[in-house]
C-alpha cells in the first residue's frame, strides 16, 4: 500500500535534484534561465505527480462497470 | 550574481550617455552604432519640424532612390549578390529608371495600337457576318410581307425601308451604317439610349468577341462587343456616332462592299503581324534590362534603407554648424558601453580621421527604457509577457518564469501523450529545420507557429508528461505498472473492481479508464488539482513582489501589502489546499467520521464560523482553527487598506515639518550644473542637449493615494476568490479535451473495429475511418483544442498571475539596429 511517506520521499528526491541542478548549471548568461527553468519544471512535475498519487491513495469510490463479458 | 551576466530576471541597467561627434565621422559613427544595435537615440530637436532638420535633403534623395527601387521591385522578382558604393548607386538607379520608363512607354503605345488593330479585325469579321445575315433576312422579310402580316416589328420595318433605294442591287446594302466596338457591360445601356434618341429608327446588330482585350498598362481584361447600326440620313448617323463615342465605344470605317472589306481585313492582319513582331522584340529587351536590375536590387534596397535610417538618426542629433559637431544623447545598456566605445573607434578608422566621437555618461532622473536580452529560445516567451505590457525598468520580469509555467499550465489542459507527441514532433521539426525555414520565408499563419516553436516544443513535452499523469494516449490508457484495481473474473452485469492493495505509482490507474464512474473520479481529481495548482501559482506571483520591493527600496510595501496579501490568500484558499491534501492522506475506511465535503466546509466556514458538524469534521479542533483563519483574513483587509496611506501621510508630514519642500527639484538642478561644467564654452549646442526636462514630480495628494489603495484592496480581495475560481478552467479544458478525443475515437475507429462484413470491405472501412480519425485528431484536437488551451494559459498568466505583481509601466528599448531593419524589409 502506498502511503503519504512516498510523497514526502519523492519530494525530498526532487529537492535534492533541484539543489544539484542549482550547482551544476554552468556560469554564463543563461545560468539564471537554466536554474529557474529546472527548478520550476521539477516543482511543476512533482506537484502534478503528487496530486495524482495522493488522489488515488485512499480512494473513496471504486471503479465500476457493467460492460464486462464472460471469459471463455 | 545578476550583475555578472545579463539575465531575464530584471531588465538591463541602462545609462544615459552623450556623444560628441565631429562632422566628418558622423555618418560612419551612426553606421557602426546601427550595426551594433545597442543605442537608442533621443530626439534632441523635438520642436523642429521634419522639414527644418539639417539632413532632410539627403533623406529626400534617398526617398527618391527608394521609390525607384520600389518601381523596379514591382516589375521583377529576383535575388541579388553584392553591392557597390552608394553615390554610384543613385546614378545607376536613375539611368535604369530612364531606360525602363522609355521602354514602358513604347510598350504601352504598341499595346494600344495592337488592341486597336485587333478590334478592327473583329469588327471586320463580325460585320461580314451581319451583312450576310441581313442579306438572308432581306428575302425573309419579303416573304413575311407577302403574307400580309401586319405585326412585323418596327425595327424590321426600318430595315425594310432603308433597303428600298438599293433594292435592285444584289447586295442591297448601300444603306448607311456605323460599326465599332464597345465594352460589353455598356451594351444594354447603349442600345437603350440609341433606341430613345432615334425613336426606333435604326437596325442594330451586335455580337460578342470571345477573347478579352488586355490593357497593356494595368493588365486588366475587358470584354467587348462588335456592333453595327444601320440608319438612314446623315443626321441620324451623326447622332449615333456621338452616342457611341460618349459611351467609350470605338468606331471603325467599314466599307459595305465585300471585296473592300476582305482587302481591309487582309491589310489589318498584316499590320497586326508587324506590331506583334515589334512587341515581341521589345518584350525581350525589357526582360534583359529588368534581369540586369534584378541582380543588384535586394542589396540596393538594403543599402537605401540603411542610409535612410542613418540620416533619420542624424536628424535626431543637435547640430552645431559653426563647430561642425553633432551632439547626440541616448540610452545604452551600461554593460555595453565598452563595446560602444570600440564601435566609435572603428568608425573613426573607417572615416580616416584622428578625431573620434566622444562618449560621456550623464546622470539623470528620467526613467530608462526596459531592455531584456532575449535569445531565440526566450524570445517567444518574452513576447507573451510584453504583449501584456512592457516591464517597468528593472522590475522582476515574469517572462523568466513563463518559460516553464506557461507550457505547464497549457499541458494541464492539453494532457495527452499522443497529442503532446504530435505537437512536440512538429515543433522539433521546425527547430531542426530552423535555418532552412528562415531562409525560405513562410506565410503568415505558419510564421506565427514558427515564431512560437520553442514554446510549442515545451508545450508538447509537458503535454506528454501530463498525458502520462492522466494516463491518456489518444483517449486510450497505458498499463505499465501494477494496477490498484482488479476486475473480478467471470461476473457480468454491474461489477465493482476490487482493490489489490497497490497504488498506481505514476499517473492515473488504467482501470479507471472505461469504467462507468470514471468521470466522477477524474472530475474530483482534476478540480482539486486545478485549485491546488492555482493557489500555488498565485502565491508564487504574490511572492514575486518581494524582490521588487527590496530592489526599489519600498520596504513599506512588504509589510503593508505583501504580508497581508499572502496571509489573506492562505488563510482562505491556502487552507482549502491544505485540507484537500489532508483529506487525501487520510484512510477514511478506517476513520470513525465520514469524509467531509470540502466545498461545503469552506462555505460554512464563513456562514457559521466556529461550528463544525462532528460527524463530518476533518480533524479535531477544526472549528477553532477556522475562526482564527477567518479573523486573520478579516484583519488583513483593513491592514491592506489603511496602513500604506497612513504611513505615506506620516512620512509626508515629517518632510514638510523639516522644511524640505522641493527636495527633488533641487537635486535635479544640481546635477545639471555639474554636467554642463564640462562644456562651458559650448552653451548653445551642448547646453541645450544637457538641459533635460525634469521628471514632473507629483505633488503629494492624499486623496489619490487613498483611492488607489481602496481600489487595489478591493481588487485583490475579490480577485482572490474569482481568480481561484478562474483556475477551474484547467479542469474544464482538460476534461473537454479528454472527452472530445474519446468521442472522436468511438465515432470513427471503434466503429471500424466493430464492423462486421467481409475482409476487404472491413479493410477499406478501417483505412477510411483511420484517415478520418487522424485528420480530425490533427485539426480539432491538436490545432483547435491546442489554440484554446493556449489562450486559456495566456489568460491565466496575464490576469491571474501578472495581476498580482507585474506593474508593466515601462517602455521598450528600441535601439537603432540594422539587423531588425532587414527583417522588416523582408516582410
Amino acid at each position: 500500500m502506498g502511503s503519504f511517506l512516498h510523497v514526502v520521499f519523492v519530494g525530498i528526491i526532487c529537492a535534492a535534484l533541484g539543489a544539484a541542478s542549482w550547482f551544476a548549471t554552468p556560469r554564463g548568461k543563461n545560468q539564471v534561465l537554466l536554474r529557474s527553468s529546472v527548478l520550476l519544471s521539477l516543482t511543476c512535475c512533482y506537484l502534478m505527480w503528487a496530486i495524482t498519487y495522493l488522489a488515488q491513495l485512499h480512494p473513496l469510490i471504486v471503479p465500476r462497470r457493467s460492460d464486462l463479458r464472460m471469459e471463455y | 550574481m545578476a550583475t555578472d551576466y545579463p539575465s531575464l530576471f530584471r531588465s538591463e541597467e541602462m545609462s544615459l550617455v552623450q556623444l560628441y561627434i565631429p562632422g566628418e565621422v558622423a555618418h560612419d559613427t551612426i553606421y557602426e552604432l546601427g550595426e551594433l544595435g545597442d543605442f537608442q537615440f533621443k530626439d534632441l530637436n523635438p520642436t523642429v519640424t521634419a522639414f527644418q532638420r539639417p539632413f532632410t535633403p539627403q533623406l529626400r534623395r534617398l526617398g527618391e532612390s527608394a521609390r525607384r527601387l520600389r518601381l523596379f521591385r514591382s516589375q521583377i522578382l529576383a535575388l541579388s549578390p553584392p553591392w557597390n558604393a552608394f553615390d554610384e548607386l543613385e546614378e545607376k538607379l536613375r539611368q535604369h529608371e530612364k531606360r525602363l520608363n522609355e521602354m514602358n512607354r513604347s510598350w504601352e503605345e504598341l499595346g494600344k495600337r495592337k488592341s486597336e488593330l485587333e478590334e478592327k479585325k473583329w469588327v471586320l469579321r463580325e460585320t461580314a457576318g451581319f451583312f450576310n445575315e441581313a442579306e438572308h433576312r432581306h428575302t425573309e422579310i419579303r416573304t413575311s410581307f407577302d403574307d400580309g402580316d401586319g405585326t412585323a416589328p418596327l425595327l424590321e420595318h426600318a430595315a425594310e425601308y432603308g433597303t428600298l433605294p438599293g433594292e435592285s442591287s444584289l447586295a442591297g446594302f448601300d444603306l448607311e451604317f456605323v460599326a465599332g466596338t464597345i465594352e460589353r457591360t455598356r451594351m444594354p445601356t447603349f442600345e437603350r439610349i440609341l433606341w430613345r434618341v432615334l425613336r426606333g429608327n435604326l437596325y442594330m446588330n451586335y455580337s460578342e468577341i470571345e477573347e478579352p482585350f488586355v490593357d497593356p498598362v494595368s493588365g486588366k481584361e475587358t470584354f467587348k462587343d462588335v456592333f453595327i447600326i444601320f440608319a438612314h440620313g446623315p443626321e441620324l448617323l451623326a447622332k449615333i456616332r456621338k452616342v457611341a463615342e460618349s459611351m467609350g465605344g470605338t468606331l471603325y470605317t467599314i466599307d459595305s462592299s465585300q471585296d473592300k472589306r476582305a482587302n481591309a481585313l487582309r491589310e489589318v492582319a498584316a499590320r497586326l503581324e508587324d506590331v506583334d513582331q515589334v512587341l515581341y522584340n521589345m518584350g525581350q529587351t525589357r526582360r534583359v534590362e529588368l534581369s540586369k536590375i534584378a541582380e543588384g536590387l535586394e542589396a540596393w534596397r538594403d543599402a537605401v534603407r540603411r542610409e535612410e535610417e542613418i540620416y533619420k538618426t542624424l536628424n535626431l542629433l543637435s547640430y552645431d554648424p559653426g563647430r561642425k559637431t553633432l551632439v547626440g544623447e541616448g540610452w545604452v545598456p551600461s554593460r555595453d558601453i565598452t563595446a560602444i566605445q570600440l564601435a566609435l573607434r572603428r568608425a573613426m578608422e573607417t572615416a580616416g580621421t584622428s578625431v573620434p566621437a566622444i562618449l560621456s555618461e550623464l546622470r539623470t532622473h528620467q526613467t530608462p527604457p526596459t531592455f531584456h536580452r532575449t535569445n531565440k529560445f526566450t524570445e517567444g516567451y518574452q513576447t507573451i509577457i510584453d504583449s501584456y505590457g512592457v516591464a517597468t525598468y528593472q522590475e522582476v520580469n515574469p517572462g523568466l518564469f513563463t518559460v516553464i509555467t506557461f507550457p505547464f499550465l497549457f499541458a494541464v489542459m492539453f494532457g495527452d501523450i499522443g497529442h503532446g507527441f504530435i505537437a512536440f514532433l512538429a515543433a522539433t521539426a521546425m527547430i531542426l529545420m530552423e535555418k532552412k525555414l528562415l531562409k525560405a520565408g513562410l506565410d503568415e499563419i505558419t510564421e506565427t507557429f514558427f515564431y512560437g516553436r520553442y514554446i510549442i516544443v515545451l508545450m508538447g513535452a509537458f503535454s506528454m508528461f501530463t498525458g502520462f499523469m492522466y494516463n491518456d494516449i489518444f483517449s486510450k490508457s497505458l498499463s505499465i505498472w501494477q494496477s490498484g484495481w482488479e476486475w473480478p473474473s467471470n461476473s457480468t452485469g454491474l461489477v465493482f473492481a476490487e482493490p489489490t492493495g497497490h497504488t498506481y505509482p505514476f499517473g492515473l490507474d488504467p482501470n479507471w479508464h472505461g469504467s462507468d464512474n470514471a468521470l466522477i473520479f477524474t472530475n474530483s481529481y482534476k478540480m482539486k488539482m486545478s485549485i491546488i495548482l492555482g493557489v500555488i501559482h498565485m502565491s508564487f506571483a504574490i511572492c514575486l513582489q518581494v524582490p521588487n520591493h527590496l530592489h526599489f527600496k519600498k520596504y513599506l510595501n512588504i509589510y503593508a501589502e505583501f504580508i497581508p496579501q499572502i496571509l489573506f490568500m492562505w488563510s482562505i484558499f491556502g487552507y482549502l489546499v491544505v485540507c484537500i491534501i489532508y483529506k487525501w492522506s487520510i484512510d477514511w475506511s478506517q476513520s470513525s467520521t465520514a469524509p467531509p465535503g470540502l466545498l461545503n466546509m469552506l462555505i460554512y466556514m464563513f456562514l457559521s464560523p466556529g461550528t463544525v458538524d462532528p460527524k463530518t469534521q476533518l480533524y479535531a479542533g477544526q472549528g477553532f482553527i477556522q475562526v482564527v483563519l477567518l479573523l486573520i483574513a478579516l484583519v488583513c483587509v483593513p491592514w491592506m487598506l489603511c496602513l500604506k496611506p497612513y504611513m505615506l501621510y506620516k512620512e509626508h508630514q515629517r518632510i514638510v515639518a523639516q522644511g524640505y519642500h522641493g527636495l527633488a527639484g533641487q537635486e535635479n538642478g544640481h546635477n545639471r550644473v555639474s554636467t554642463s561644467n564640462d562644456l562651458e564654452e559650448d552653451e548653445e549646442g551642448a547646453g541645450q542637449a544637457v538641459a533635460e526636462p525634469e521628471e514632473d514630480e507629483h505633488p503629494f495628494e492624499m486623496g489619490d493615494i487613498i483611492i488607489h489603495q481602496v481600489i487595489h484592496t478591493i481588487e485583490f480581495c475579490l480577485g482572490c476568490i474569482s481568480n481561484t475560481a478562474s483556475y477551474l478552467r484547467l479542469w474544464a479544458l482538460s476534461l473537454a479535451h479528454a472527452q472530445l478525443s474519446e468521442v472522436l475515437y468511438t465515432m470513427t475507429i471503434e466503429n471500424a473495429f466493430l464492423f462486421e462484413g467481409n475482409a476487404i470491405a472491413h479493410t477499406i472501412f478501417l483505412v477510411i475511418m483511420f484517415a478520418m480519425w487522424f485528420t480530425l485528431t490533427l485539426a480539432i484536437l491538436c490545432v483547435m483544442e491546442g489554440l484554446s488551451a493556449f489562450l486559456h494559459a495566456l489568460r491565466l498568466h496575464w490576469v491571474e498571475a501578472n495581476g498580482k505583481h507585474y506593474m508593466a509601466g515601462g517602455y521598450a528599448f528600441t535601439p537603432l539596429n540594422f539587423a531588425t531593419l532587414y527583417e522588416e524589409d523582408e516582410q
